[in-house]
């Protein structure tokens, strides 16, 4: 009797756990919302005391201990004793794959049948997990994160992470693997707030036998966005060596010049017709997901055309409004602008520090995007690691917080999907040649598909800081099957110390002058 | 091998920087390297790094004293290399490189490669400048 009601017991609570979980459409349990770990792991693996900035924590290792080689296990204790500087996070470098799934900060989950997004409020860093059988067409290149294929065992999400090199930590603690090393990944949700995560490590170079360690993410209920941490551009505000803008960043006031901002200055610009053959989802909305790259046609050098000449390629032009192309600027943002040219100015780019490039200069860097595209989300994902959310319901954020990426929320209008975007940080320049934004620009965006390979791109900037009215530029996006690499900027950047001998020469030869 | 002589840059920096309006020029390269100093080397890769935003390549250069120095050149970017199909193993160590560049504007032995062959004349690299080719 006892082995029976046992039995019923186990049963019952096989099918509630399997009912409980929320599912997809597909019916895969849906793995998407706002996600932090419960364990200390990131600080390190294996039980560990509390130590000066590192909480103490059980082992999340099956057996407790991280089986290494015996040169290896050296190597970890030296990595130990010098990981105040020898961490690769102590640089905001990539984390890697599972590190970056042990962080003490959140994430969310985006899913479709194809993929499986992972964005990270840490650095703005995110995984683009592809639901496939196929190798990545990029098998065999080496990066930060590697490349990541899933598939469905049943109700678990197993994932192989391939191609890592050998420059990140598992955690903290100096924890460590090698190029060698293949992680696979197992997703389960426990509960409709549970969600288990294991990884099992095998790197035949460093361990003697392949290991797993396992972590609890809760469900986040706070908020229901993802915010920013920027790593390595707070380290750098922090230090000196990225400097505030008083003319451009929150909360600048509009400056007094006696020219009042004409909001409703415009013209009024149809949008396009939808391509009758363009892709669609079930429901009948455009499909705009995948794989992109702006037809940027010298956008990153300037929006307004001009013929290239010795410090600046030129551009075709974008704008749209006004007519005769030329951005409204109020006097000292179109005296600031032309100094951007100047070879001293090239260090106050922000992306020359690969800190986020902001919008829209998101979409012209130039480098591609990917776009994730679920009934509540449209996410686009920068090869230039960072993540861009549109929520197509829900609240803008405080005004007091403010973001590289801003905050968006759109909704589709016919077919043409409409962002409107605000709460940006001033920080970022809208190209290289430095066309000025402020923490006052609200944007509004339309992505309408024309082609089932284009998409019509037109961004309306309002910003009474350095303009005298509202503009608009446009540009086609072209879409083409393909993956995302990785762009490690940070993490290579060799150009930022010539940039910055550069300023320092002319600022030291200035101070001369005085 | 050797740096080329100062009548052999004059007429290489006339004929490159023609060439070079097309090319890689964009405002991070103005503000960082220089194009009144065109520099023509030749010499053994030692290292090349597949970085973003710019790969770099590292070659020794051997000087007319007969010392050796090793450049930092800086190419596109290495997801722009690996869509057009190159690939880590396309460039060992020990390549042989001839190699038109404009020098950093801090004089140190950093440049920006203008174009790039093997010794037998292949180009390296073909394809335009900053902009991913899928």
């Amino acid at each position: 009797m006892r082995l029976v009601l046992s039995l019923i017991s186990l049963f019952a609570a096989g099918s509630v756990a399997a009912q409980d979980v929320p599912r997809a459409a597909s019916g895969r349990p849906d793995l998407q919302g706002i996600w932090q770990v419960v364990e200390r792991a990131g600080y390190d693996l294996e039980a560990h005391a509390a130590r000066h900035d590192m909480k103490a924590g059980l082992s999340v290792v099956d057996g407790g201990e991280i089986p290494y080689q015996p040169w290896a296990a050296a190597q970890k204790a030296e990595n130990f004793a010098s990981r105040a500087t020898a961490d690769p996070l102590a640089s905001c470098y990539l984390p890697g794959v599972p590190r970056v799934m042990a962080l003490d900060y959140p994430f969310q989950i985006f899913q479709t049948d194809d993929q499986v997004a992972l964005t990270f409020e840490w650095q703005q860093v995110y995984r683009l997990i592809y639901v496939s059988d196929e190798p990545s067409p990029y098998a065999g290149v080496e990066s930060w994160m590697g490349h990541s294929r899933g598939r469905w065992d049943g109700d678990v999400f197993v994932v192989d992470v391939t191609d890592q090199n050998d420059r990140t930590w598992l955690d903290s603690a100096g924890n460590f693997h090698s190029a060698a090393m293949q992680v696979t990944e197992r997703f389960r949700l426990e509960d409709s707030d549970t969600l288990a995560y294991e990884a099992t490590i095998d790197d035949p170079d460093v361990f003697t036998r392949p290991w797993t360690l396992r972590l609890t993410m809760k469900r986040q209920s706070h908020g229901d966005r993802l915010l920013e941490y920027q790593c390595q551009a707070e380290k750098e505000e922090a230090n000196g060596a990225f400097e505030r803008d008083e003319r451009t960043w929150y909360p600048a006031p509009v400056p007094d010049d006696g020219v009042a901002f004409d909001a409703d200055a415009g013209i009024d610009l149809p949008l396009p017709a939808a391509g009758e053959d363009v892709r669609r989802l079930a429901d009948g909305t455009p499909d705009i997901s995948g794989w992109y790259m702006a037809d940027g046609g010298g956008a990153n050098y300037g929006l307004e055309a001009h013929p290239g000449h010795e410090l600046l390629p030129p551009s075709r032009g974008h704008v749209v409004d006004p007519a005769d192309g030329t951005l409204p600027y109020r006097t000292w943002a179109r005296a600031e602008r032309i100094e951007r040219e100047m070879p001293y100015r090239g260090y106050d780019d922000p992306t020359a520090h690969c800190f986020v490039a902001g919008l829209p200069r998101s979409h012209y860097v130039p480098a591609p995007f990917f776009v994730v595209q679920t009934p509540t989300h449209v996410v686009f994902l920068h090869e230039r690691m960072a993540w861009r959310l549109i929520r197509l319901d829900g609240e803008f954020l405080p005004d007091t917080i403010r973001l590289w990426q801003g905050d968006s929320i759109g909704r589709w209008e016919g077919d043409s999907l409409v962002v409107e975007s605000r709460n940006f940080n001033g920080k970022a320049w809208l190209n290289e040649t430095g066309d000025v934004i402020s923490h006052m620009e609200t944007l509004v965006e339309t992505y309408t598909p024309v082609s089932p390979t284009q998409v019509h791109y037109r961004a309306t900037v309002t910003d009474p800081i350095p303009y005298t009215r509202p503009w608009t530029m446009e540009m086609p996006f072209n879409h083409m099957d393909d993956e995302l690499l990785e762009v490690a900027c940070l993490e290579d950047n060799n150009d930022l110390q010539h940039l910055k001998d550069v300023r320092d020469e002319h600022r030291a030869s200035q101070n001369q002058g005085d | 091998m050797q740096r080329l002589g100062k009548a052999a840059l004059t007429i290489l920096g006339i004929v490159t920087t023609c060439i070079a309006n097309t090319a890689s020029a964009h405002h991070a390269f103005a503000a960082e390297f220089d194009r009144e100093k065109p520099v023509s080397l030749r010499g053994r890769v030692t290292e090349m790094r597949w970085a973003n935003p710019h790969a770099w390549i590292y070659i020794d250069v051997e000087n007319d004293d007969g010392s050796v120095t090793n450049w930092a050149l800086e190419t596109r970017a290495a997801n722009n290399l690996i869509r057009l199909g190159w690939r880590r193993e396309d460039l060992p160590a020990g390549t042989e490189l001839v190699v038109e560049a404009w020098q950093a504007r801090n004089d140190t032995p950093t440049a920006s490669i203008e174009s790039v062959t093997f010794s037998d004349g292949r180009s390296l690299f073909v394809g335009s400048p900053d902009q991913p080719q899928p």
